[in-house]
């Protein structure tokens, strides 16, 4: 185990850890993001994606989308150092610019912003964690974003969980949090959601372990169809989601 | 910049285990003549088989220059760097004589790689508006672009990715085709591309990737300094103009604010008969917008 590196009241177990992680992990967390759909709305509204397309769909999102995700959730992660330590904070506003341009379509960019803002902030509720503060206040005074996936990678980081789980639970919220918006524009009922969650365990964990071998420099993401989605979102006539 | 071919290659870090073909590198350094007000090519580097024979001067000052692969292509192996510098204020319009082809990659032979270095000047603009990209069956292709604008720069730049020969059929059968690019602002990063397709290895025509699509273009297009507000209405204008060139099932037109300076558009089409001209009507509505002035198409050679 690893050890506690911010001033929280006990040093976790893991059985504690597992617990914490599984909260902020869970797809219900109030940050608001079952109000997104990063695209997935436009591409149902032109009757593009249909439930039957939406296992190798959402493995293609995964291998893609999830991979870098889950690369700069990996490198965020990898910020939180000893207690003694200063916060690499620049390192941290480059890899968050660094995601934000490699998010072509303004909604969906600032979907992950809002969630990794608010992803941020509940986590500063929790507990008074130094890194968690100061990457905060880096990013307002530098006007960078702060994403879901790099929030996710440097509270993990700051509450000491295993990397590696840290990154499985953010693809596997990930994957619900989309499913879930799917549920929501298409007729696919709850077994059928969660069967597609089940058989997608296995490419989670392969995104996973394949994410520990690129950096962000190196991670390829390619979803023009998806991208052309989520650029096209505003125009929709109606909308259920934000993004 | 970094000063030498090698150290460009590097960049790329391609299979250095196996021969190479042609190690080239191409350096243009454009300046504008403050008596004048014209452009021109005021320094050049240039090996072969990549080549501009002379820049020339189009009416409203801009040099145009057309980069030439005398070879006919890009063969496996071959590792091609171009370094392109505008100086403060210069206005430079490059394009291509025709597609470019990725040849082919011949087992002994590594991936044919290319690193493009671009630093565009304060004040100055750069359009880069060449033919499509055809990835031949069996060619292995790696592109990384790096693109600094400075203060006031500004810059229209567009990609076609074509899915092979396809007037032979020829579609999705090339090994790898992977294009980096990367656009910064003062040392910030403002749009960056990581797109990387290989058909033997996984289902391009997933739903996330290309759908049932076979051309594939991006265009950025940047202006440092102008405000989000504006982007915002730039945004809007251009959708306008590209929501009437979308049809459903044959071409798609997508456009959005990058984080600051600039908008991209994306475009996916089954065929590439509207792409060339989807982007040049783009480029003169945006150039009109942001310039106050009429974009001059390229003087071909073919």
């Amino acid at each position: 185990m690893k050890p506690a590196r911010e001033s929280i009241p006990l040093t976790p177990s893991e059985d504690l850890a597992h617990l914490r992680l599984l909260h902020l992990a869970d797809s219900a967390l109030p940050i608001g993001s079952l109000a997104h759909s990063f695209g997935l709305e436009t591409l149902v509204s032109e009757e593009l994606l249909q439930v039957s397309d939406l296992p190798e769909f959402l493995h293609g999102y995964l291998q893609e989308g999830g991979m870098l995700e889950a690369v700069a959730c990996r490198e965020a992660f990898n910020l939180v150092q000893g207690d003694d330590e200063a916060f690499p904070a620049a390192r941290w506003i480059e890899i968050n610019d660094c995601l934000s341009a490699l998010k072509p379509a303004r909604e969906s960019r600032a979907a992950s912003a809002t969630l990794g803002r608010n992803f941020l902030h509940a986590a500063l509720g929790l507990g008074d964690f130094r890194v968690l503060r100061e990457a905060g206040e880096a990013s307002i005074e530098s006007g960078s974003l702060i994403h879901q996936s790099t929030a996710f990678g440097l509270v993990s980081g700051a509450l000491a969980f295993d990397e590696t789980r840290a990154v499985l639970a953010y693809l596997h919220q990930m994957s619900a949090t989309l499913i879930s918006a799917c549920q929501r524009l298409m007729p696919l009922g709850q077994n059928a959601a969660m069967r597609i969650l089940w058989n997608l365990k296995p490419a989670i964990v392969d995104v996973a372990a394949s994410s520990a071998s690129f950096t962000l420099e190196t991670v390829s993401c390619t979803m023009p169809l998806l991208d052309w989605g989520a650029m096209e979102h505003p125009e929709l006539a109606t909308r259920l989601f934000i993004s | 910049m970094v000063a030498t071919a090698k150290e460009a290659f590097g960049e790329i870090a391609p299979d250095f285990s196996r021969p190479s073909r042609a190690r080239a590198l191409l350096r243009l350094n454009f300046s504008r003549d403050s008596v004048t007000g014209n452009t021109f090519l005021a320094d050049s580097f240039q090996e072969a088989p990549l080549k501009v024979v002379r820049a020339f001067t189009m009416e409203d000052g801009t040099a145009l220059a057309h980069l030439h692969n005398v070879s006919g292509g890009l063969l496996g192996g071959d590792r091609l760097a171009m370094q392109i510098k505008l100086s403060s204020c210069a206005q430079v319009q490059l394009t291509t004589t025709g597609a470019t082809r990725i040849y082919r990659r011949r087992q002994e032979y590594s991936a044919t790689t290319q690193c493009i270095e671009v630093s565009v000047g304060e004040g100055a603009l750069l359009e880069y508006l060449p033919d499509a990209t055809i990835p031949f069956a069996g060619a292995r292709y790696l592109q990384r672009t790096s693109i600094d604008l400075a203060d006031g720069a500004g810059m229209f730049w567009w990609e076609i990715l074509a899915p092979g020969r396809e007037a032979r059929g020829e579609l999705f059968e090339y090994e790898e085709f992977a294009m980096r690019t990367c656009v910064s602002v003062l040392g910030r990063r403002i749009a960056a591309e990581n797109l990387c397709l290989r058909p033997n290895k996984e289902n391009v025509s997933s739903l996330v990737r290309l759908g049932h699509y076979r051309y594939a273009a991006t265009f950025y297009l940047c202006k440092v300094g102008l405000e989000a507000g504006a982007w915002r209405r730039a945004e809007d204008h251009l959708r306008e103009l590209t929501a009437g060139m979308t049809r459903r099932g044959e071409i798609l037109w997508g456009v959005s604010s990058l984080v600051a300076h600039g908008l991209v558009v994306r475009c996916l089409a089954r065929n590439g008969r509207e792409v060339l001209p989807g982007l040049q009507a783009i480029w003169r509505s945006a150039k009109r917008r942001l310039y106050d002035r009429a974009a001059i198409a390229p003087r071909k050679v073919n």
